[in-house]
């Protein structure tokens, strides 16, 4: 089983440059395809989590594509395959 | 020539001519083996020592035996011409395969792991190459490549680079600068030593022409070649170029070899990661021109530090700059944008130890981090793991960094952070590792502290210069908080400020104060701008007194000291608490001459009509210099400064984003400098040093 993330442009300086990473993955939950791809490339996970393990506010998760925060969030069961994207709220104001 | 012996080489045929010399196929009658050599024109206008040195190297080279460097195998003079003898490559340059539209992305990758290993066998050996080009290296139809003239690039006739080109197929019309100027680096040009990392600029000019079959620095003359080196940043590779292979091009062609990868093999271990991870490559375009261009170029500018500059540190919503000047602080060179689309709240310059180190707090959607720079900017550190992080049981998470302070001078790798949600964070270790001060997070108070419009933020850290173990913090809204015994306790010391939207309105603790500063001669005396009231403590913050005797409003932001006259302050009066903006429209500095007792407006040169503008509460700082020099910026991206203490002001810049935060520093000659970020970051060392004139300054300032 494997696990496919898509990177976004602002993190591809801890992915060596790549926009997707591939990785051998045994099944289980959002939390434990990310821990792999933590490991693997250990400068994305602050990025994208919180020191308290939470996505950050402005960042969405999809898996294939629906959003995790309405499929359960963390907890959400990755199927075989899957693309997992990380990506940043389209917000502006600033 | 043609059958003359050359050692035990006999000449068979001639097979090219290039500027330096001509080149023969010959057979070495004592190894039987079929070799290439290189006869060096008599008028090629190498001197002696030149000579010299070019059979040295040559010498040197034929040390390497690796299986894609062209191996020479014998170098000599005969009858004053010099020769050399090498490993017969047949097979076609790089320069031809590429072609007008490049080669396909895994082959480039394929032939720029073997020219990368070529270069780490070299520079291990410590032989530079100085003339890579695509049309120095053959790629044989075994698909192995072989890179050519290593170690004989020499400085030849005026001082122009140029190698005996020995390929095959490129001798012809290689002669002369153009073969070479498109692959040298900015630090050649510029007349300073090459070094290894000049390969490696020259490995990124000959992977993106042939990952596209242009050069990535072009130009009708040799001046505009060399102005596209020195300024312009190349035109980006898309699909189907793999973006980790353009990552990898880009990073070889920065502009300092500082910014490149330091050694070929890392330049290797890039390209295998991006040949062997299971990247997507795009389909190729048929059309490139036709793709939509989404690739955005980020155009960094950096300025040139020297001894003795001044340097003003902006940061912005959007992005940090770093401007120098002399002492006479008139012109700017402008550097930057840093970080760009990040904010950053805090900045400060460190010249403790032997150090001249930029820190800076950057925040976005991906996070809040603490970040230093070595080189004026040039590159700074990105940690993988974000330093500053709330422990497990605390439940919290960092939002923002909004004061870096420096520990004493003579404890250089001592720090502190003020962040959001309010909380003071100290590292002993030159900001490598950071601990929460427990006292101050533990402490009653907080479950009752209100976050204001920014947050609920730490934004002021008080070191007393006088003693180690005193220490003062502002929050918004907490207040003012003192430790006396180095951090383990803290007391709110409010006494005397008001807090207008409590219902009582002096209650002990959550005060909004916006800025608190203090003065290293006098360090017992503090000033505050509040949310709402101008104050003075003369006690240590033990009672507060009201200040704003004649200032249009007493709602502000930031409040900043005289370097040596501890009677005087500069604060921006801004009107209401609703508007925030300059009152009447008229963008004042109002000074303090006597602690307090009477305030005079400033505005010669600022804008007297129609100005709405808001300072933020670090977005003013002095400078240490005699006269004081002012700088301010504004939330409509102005930035402002005075080099006579504020009588005349003049527009430094205009168009930034929203001013965050105004600091400076000098670069003296030892590395020391004085940096007076709103008077909460002297050291020691630096009112010892600007003690005498401080005494003088406060004498003529009696006297007026």
């Amino acid at each position: 089983m494997s696990v496919t993330f898509h990177i976004p442009a602002a993190l591809r300086e801890f992915t060596q440059g790549r926009s997707t990473v591939e990785l051998k993955f045994s099944g289980g939950t959002v939390t434990d395809a990310l821990s792999a791809l933590w490991t693997a490339c250990p400068g994305v996970r602050d990025r994208v989590m919180n020191e308290q393990g939470q996505v950050r506010q402005h960042i969405n998760v999809f898996v294939g594509n629906e959003n995790i925060r309405y499929t359960g969030g963390l907890a959400t069961l990755v199927p075989d395959p899957s693309l997992i994207s990380i990506v940043p709220a389209v917000s502006g104001g600033n | 020539m043609i059958g003359e012996v050359l050692g035990h080489c006999r000449v068979v045929a001639k097979i090219g001519e290039g500027g330096m010399g001509v080149v023969y196929r010959a057979y070495d009658e004592l190894l039987h083996r079929d070799v290439a050599v290189k006869v060096v024109k008599k008028d090629a206008s190498l001197d002696s020592s030149s000579r010299q040195s070019l059979l040295e190297e040559a010498r040197a080279s034929s040390s390497l035996a690796h299986p894609n460097i062209c191996t020479i195998h014998d170098v000599g003079e005969i009858e004053g011409d010099l020769y050399i003898v090498m490993e017969l490559v047949e097979g076609k340059s790089l320069q031809t395969l590429a072609g007008e539209t490049g080669l396909a992305p895994e082959a480039v990758l394929r032939h720029g792991v073997q020219i990368a290993s070529a270069l780490g066998r070299a520079h291990d050996r410590g032989i530079v190459h100085r003339d890579l080009k695509t049309a120095n290296i053959v790629v044989t139809p075994e698909g192995l490549v072989k890179v050519l003239d290593f170690g004989l690039a020499k400085r030849v006739g005026g001082g122009i680079l140029e190698a005996p080109t020995l390929s095959l197929s490129t001798v012809q019309g290689t002669s002369g600068l153009s073969g070479t100027l498109p692959y040298m680096p900015p630090e050649v040009l510029r007349g300073d030593a090459s070094d290894s990392r000049s390969d490696l600029w020259a490995l990124g000019v000959v992977l993106y022409e042939a990952a596209s079959g242009r050069l990535p620095f072009g130009g009708r003359t040799g001046f505009e070649i060399s102005a596209a080196i020195m300024r312009e940043i190349p035109a980006p590779l898309g699909p189907p170029v793999p973006p980790g292979l353009w990552a990898i091009i880009q990073r070889c062609l920065a502009k300092e070899p500082m910014q490149r990868y330091q050694r070929a093999t890392e330049v290797q271990a890039a390209l295998e990661a991006v040949q062997s991870a299971g990247i997507a490559f795009p389909e190729p375009a048929a059309d490139r021109s036709g793709q939509p261009r989404t690739t955005t170029l980020h155009t960094i500018q950096h300025v040139r530090i020297r001894k003795n500059d001044f340097v003003l540190l902006v940061g912005t919503s959007k992005g940090a700059f770093i401007l120098r000047s002399n002492s006479l602080r008139r012109r700017w060179d402008v550097g930057g944008p840093y970080f760009h689309g990040q904010s950053v709240y805090s900045l400060a310059y460190d010249s403790r130890g032997d150090r001249r180190r930029l820190w800076a707090s950057t925040s976005s959607f991906w996070g809040t981090l603490l970040r230093c720079s070595d080189d004026f900017g040039k590159s700074w550190t990105n940690p993988q793991q974000a330093p500053i992080r709330f422990p497990p049981d605390t439940g919290a998470s960092l939002k923002n960094i909004w004061q870096i302070t420096l520990g004493p001078a003579d404890e250089p790798n001592r720090l502190y952070c003020g962040v959001e949600p309010a909380a003071l964070f100290e590292s002993q270790d030159a900001g490598e590792t950071w601990s929460l001060m427990r006292g101050l997070f533990d402490h009653p108070h907080r479950p009752r502290w209100m976050p204001g419009n920014g947050g609920l933020a730490l934004h002021t850290v008080l070191l007393d210069p006088s003693n180690k173990q005193r220490m003062y913090v502002a929050i918004s809204s907490g207040g003012v908080y003192r430790t006396e015994d180095g951090g383990q306790t803290w007391t709110a010391q409010n006494r005397g400020i008001r807090a207008l939207f409590m219902p009582e309105k002096y209650p002990e603790f959550g005060q909004c104060v916006h800025k608190m500063a203090l003065h290293p001669a006098q360090p017992e005396r503090l000033f505050l701008q509040n949310h709402w009231g101008l104050y003075r403590s003369d006690d240590c913050g033990e009672h507060w007194s009201d200040i704003a005797n004649g200032v249009p409003s007493d709602f502000g932001f930031p409040v900043v000291m005289h370097p040596r006259n501890p009677d005087c302050v500069y604060a921006v009066p801004v009107e209401s608490e609703e508007f925030r903006c300059s009152c009447d429209g008229r963008l004042r500095v109002y000074r303090t001459r006597n602690a307090g007792a009477s305030w005079e407006p400033l505005m010669r040169g600022l804008p007297q009509k129609r100005a709405y503008e808001t300072v933020l509460r670090d977005a003013m700082t002095t400078d240490s210099l005699d006269p004081v020099g002012i700088y301010f910026g504004t939330r409509s991206g102005q930035l402002f400064g005075s080099n006579d203490e504020g009588k005349n002001w003049v527009r430094i810049l205009g168009g930034l984003p929203s001013i965050l935060c105004v600091r400076c520093g000098r670069v003296e000659e030892d590395g020391f400098a004085n940096v007076f970020p709103v008077m909460s970051k002297r050291s020691h060392s630096s009112s010892k040093k600007t003690g005498a004139s401080a005494r003088g300054s406060s004498r003529n300032a009696k006297k007026r």
